[in-house]
């Protein structure tokens, strides 16, 4: 009917969204790419310099022994705080799902933490982690004296954890709600069915409530490991990319090399590591939030 | 009456440990926080649970040398800029994602998804080059625009998700009666989704009041929000806590009123990006 005109209303409908959308995305990342394989050391020059190839990506992967540092360090992080994230947010799936006052009193609580600023859990998370005055350190070593003495961002792996329990802090309620979600869609009859059988409960839920959660979970874990990825604010916040390197990301190292070593072009390879990591996630995500139109 | 097992009260007494530790964990943070804002500072360094809670915290953030009154402000003026630029063309976006037919409309859905994936150090190295090079470094203008870019695809999003809902018979009544696009979006949409772009508003001002990365690298002196400021009361000295609490409640107290608001929307606006 009004062909002509539908057009022209989505055109004006789409127009300044997408005009926002290419700015401040397609924009940076085409400059980024095109800077990644220029020479761009703000402190020899303010204007790009030569076109130097592959150079900053192979410089990356072959003669700095940092960047690969950092890569283990990010695998670290990230394993440990995807698989506590998601542990953490099923297990509060599970206990909250039911109904009853504590329960829904609880439910509102946890959305607390998601709307801290990760900067500021990290600041406070290194208050708390104190060794001469910190609470949460108080409280853990009233349980574990052993670790009384403990200087938790002086050692790799605790302020590891550290990072990681301030950044489930703030992200599980997020998978926990998502999980309820994928938990609400289980039939009960199945777990109805198999409870008169004889099964425990225990039982049902490895061979019943988990397998119909896999979709669920697996978009869960993408995602969890996108956000992974990209956590920056708790960590120059909390431990400042040490002890050493031990903290420092993908995320962190490409910040440091670019606004504190002023070496552009280097950073722009390295973001772009890991923006080609985050896309490859996406790819993956997409294929299971959106399946191709029957 | 026939006696529970013990196995039961176990299990009982488990469960409702379990909910205090949740619980704890969950508040503990928080209420550390708030305690040590009203500690007098010489108990900061203490872990005393009782004392007379003072004001000398914020007034001192407040006073001259740390200026927190005009931090706040600016964090004002970025979030609210934002918000008011990003609703209104997310809100015009989303109706066209949600009632048009149109060439590449799945592949341009897509890439706004997609938008979340891209680490923000990607975005703002370019920026920074830009801004510095038009003078724009430490103004909100700058700020703005670049916080658009994590805004608009949850505005987006979220919006589209509530103008689904609302049944096409309204408008199309409306469209007989001969109303245009603007009067349709105005007088029908914008009413009926009217909770969708409230969600989306207050969520996206928490996720700019928030934001650090950006303006970390964005600004200097003048625009510096509250998120960053926090920041300069780590001095070469130590850590002054009793100031950094106190500027942290002022981060966080407000966010937890806008995030009540929305609760139940909440929810759902934090898994919209994740599940269909």
């Amino acid at each position: 009917m009004a062909g002509t005109q539908d057009r022209r209303h989505v055109f004006i409908l789409l127009a300044p969204a997408m005009l926002v959308v290419g700015l401040t995305t397609l924009y940076p990342l085409g400059f980024s790419f095109w800077t990644s394989f220029h020479d761009w050391r703000l402190i020899k020059s303010l204007m790009p310099g030569a076109y130097i190839g592959w150079e900053n990506y192979v410089a990356a992967f072959t003669d700095d022994p940092v960047f690969w540092t950092v890569l283990r360090v990010t695998l670290r992080f990230v394993l440990v705080d995807v698989v506590a994230t998601i542990l953490a947010a099923l297990g509060l799936a599970l206990l909250l799902m039911r109904a009853g006052f504590t329960r829904s009193l609880l439910r509102t609580l946890i959305i607390l933490p998601f709307a801290v600023s990760p900067a500021l859990i990290g600041i406070s998370w290194r208050f708390m982690f104190n060794p001469e005055y910190g609470a949460i350190h108080h409280t853990i070593s009233t349980f574990l004296p052993f670790m009384a003495k403990t200087d938790w961002f002086a050692s790799p792996v605790l302020a590891t954890y550290a990072l990681v329990s301030a950044d489930l802090w703030h992200w599980a309620p997020y998978f926990a709600f998502m999980l309820m979600g994928g938990l609400a869609s289980v039939p009960a009859e199945t777990q109805e069915a198999a409870r008169i059988d004889g099964a425990s409960d225990i039982r049902i839920f490895f061979s019943i409530t988990l397998p119909q959660m896999a979709p669920v979970l697996t978009v869960a874990v993408i995602l969890k490991t996108v956000f992974a990825l990209k956590v920056f604010d708790s960590i120059v916040t909390m431990t400042g990319g040490g002890p050493g390197l031990e903290t420092s990301t993908l995320a962190f190292f490409a910040y440091n090399t670019g606004f504190r070593d002023y070496d552009m072009g280097y950073a722009a390879a390295i973001a772009y590591v890991l923006t080609i990591i985050l896309f490859a996630l996406s790819f993956v995500y997409m294929r299971f939030i959106m399946p191709a139109r029957r | 009456m026939r006696r529970r097992p013990t196995r039961y009260y176990v299990v009982k007494a488990l469960e409702w440990g379990t909910l205090a530790f949740v619980g704890g964990f969950t508040m503990f943070p928080i209420v550390w926080m708030v305690m040590t804002a009203f500690k007098p500072v010489e108990l900061i360094y203490h872990l005393n649970v009782l004392f007379w809670p003072t004001l000398d915290n914020f007034r001192e953030v407040f006073s001259v040398r740390w200026a927190v009154g005009a931090k706040v402000l600016h964090s004002l003026v970025i979030a609210l800029g934002t918000v008011v630029i990003a609703i209104p063309i997310a809100v015009c976006a989303a109706y066209a994602f949600s009632r048009k037919q149109f060439r590449l409309k799945r592949a341009m859905f897509q890439w706004i998804l997609l938008t979340q994936f891209i680490p923000g150090v990607a975005i703002v190295l370019p920026f920074y080059l830009m801004f510095r090079n038009l003078g724009l470094l430490d103004t909100y203008t700058a700020l703005i625009i670049v916080d658009l870019a994590i805004v608009l695809p949850y505005a987006i999003w979220t919006i589209k998700g509530f103008i689904d809902a609302i049944p096409e018979e309204t408008e199309e009544a409306a469209t007989i009666d001969g109303a245009g696009l603007a009067g349709l979006l105005w007088h029908i949409i914008v009413p009926m989704a009217r909770p969708g772009i409230l969600t989306a508003a207050i969520f996206c001002f928490i996720l700019t009041w928030n934001e650090f990365l950006f303006a970390l690298i964005l600004t200097r002196t003048r625009v510096v929000p509250l998120s960053v400021g926090i920041m300069s009361f780590r001095l070469e000295r130590g850590d002054l806590w009793e100031l950094i609490a106190a500027t942290g409640i002022l981060i966080a107290i407000p966010m937890f009123f806008l995030a009540m608001m929305i609760q139940r929307h909440f929810i759902k606006g934090m898994t919209a990006g994740a599940i269909r």
